[in-house]
């Protein structure tokens, strides 16, 4: 742990810290700024259990859904079929950006259609199965089940929106990559 | 509470035992997989507990109600949908400030069209799709999705008993 280097999102988050600190600081003394830290201590004391079982969950979908399942899927298929395979396989597959950017960027290569492409990250953005533990854990299951409920239909309708209305200019999107 | 984490702990153990009846190392691998995902965002997850903390103690009930409270209507919505594409880091720090957000008062349409915007619209990972995706794609999807968070945000506002 000697060469631990913070991000910008820890760097950004320990500035924010500080910030609320002095702010409980000026408004009650130094109780306050301990009080904040204990109140959050206690907040995340009482979601361990929970996500302990959501970082199990997370790891043993990164191993049980393969990579190379996804990418065989999504490059076979076309048309409605193949917006809701892309749909689904967003939904599967794990990882952050840099994971199923550099997928969804060499299906482009490969000659994905636009409503493939378009349906992978928008159900990877909404429908996400590796996030939903955490969601569940840190959110509660009220704002979670509203939450999936009024996005499920996003992914396939964005999907069938570009393709139906911007497929065409599939060429033009890869030639802007060339 | 109770509930949710038993069923949590239940799917786990599930996905655990389904994992160990492979006859590859599939359970051990993702156990080790989980704990170093869980090793490096501690550090992250602590500080984001850190300002839940700090939002209780500040108590700032009034700002939150009155920029994105039940009553903050549409521009509820668009704050909402604007603090949600910049709120940077990963479901760690992004869920757990959203709930104290939302337990300080905030309605549910904007509660929603945050989470939704930072789903779909994060700033930060806009920076990753462009060099994979080209700026073609990325204003196509961009303009597309803007229309999540809003048309959520608003579903939100309908259900105002949240």
């Amino acid at each position: 742990m000697g060469r631990w280097i913070p991000d910008r999102t820890t760097l950004f988050l320990i500035a924010v810290v500080i910030v609320l600190a002095g702010l409980a600081g000026m408004q009650g003394g130094l109780p306050a700024v301990v009080d904040g830290l204990s109140s959050g201590a206690n907040e995340l004391l009482r979601v361990t259990p929970m996500l302990l079982a959501a970082f199990l969950v997370a790891g043993l979908t990164q191993v049980l859904v393969s990579r190379e399942v996804i990418e065989r899927w999504l490059g076979s298929s076309a048309g409605w079929r193949g917006i809701l395979l892309a749909c689904l396989g967003g939904a599967l597959i794990p990882g952050g950006p840099y994971v199923y950017y550099p997928i969804a960027g060499a299906l482009l290569g490969s000659g994905a259609g636009l409503g493939v492409l378009v349906a992978f990250i928008s159900a990877k953005n909404l429908w996400s199965i590796t996030r939903l533990p955490y969601e569940f854990a840190l959110l509660g299951p009220r704002l979670t089940l509203i939450r999936y409920a009024v996005t499920f239909l996003l992914p396939p309708v964005f999907g069938f929106i570009a393709e139906a209305v911007f497929g065409s200019k599939i060429d033009c999107i890869r030639e802007a990559m060339r | 509470m109770i509930e949710s984490t038993a069923i949590m702990i239940a799917i786990a153990l599930g996905m655990w035992g389904y994992a160990r009846s492979r006859t590859d190392d599939s359970a051990q691998r993702g156990m080790t997989l989980g704990l170093q995902t869980l090793k490096r965002t501690l550090p992250v997850l602590i500080l984001a507990f850190a300002i839940v903390g700090y939002v209780r103690v500040l108590a700032p009930q009034d700002v939150v109600r009155s920029w994105i409270g039940p009553d903050s209507g549409i521009r509820g919505v668009l704050i909402g949908t604007t603090a949600g594409m910049l709120l940077p880091g990963g479901p760690y720090v992004v869920f757990p400030l959203v709930a104290a957000l939302y337990h300080s008062g905030a309605g549910l349409g904007p509660t929603l069209a945050m989470i939704v915007s930072w789903s779909a619209l994060a700033l930060l990972t806009v920076s990753f799709e462009l060099p994979f995706m080209g700026w073609r794609f990325s204003m196509l999807r961009l303009s597309l999705g803007l229309f999540a968070p809003l048309l959520v945000g608003l579903i939100g506002l309908l259900f105002i008993t949240g």
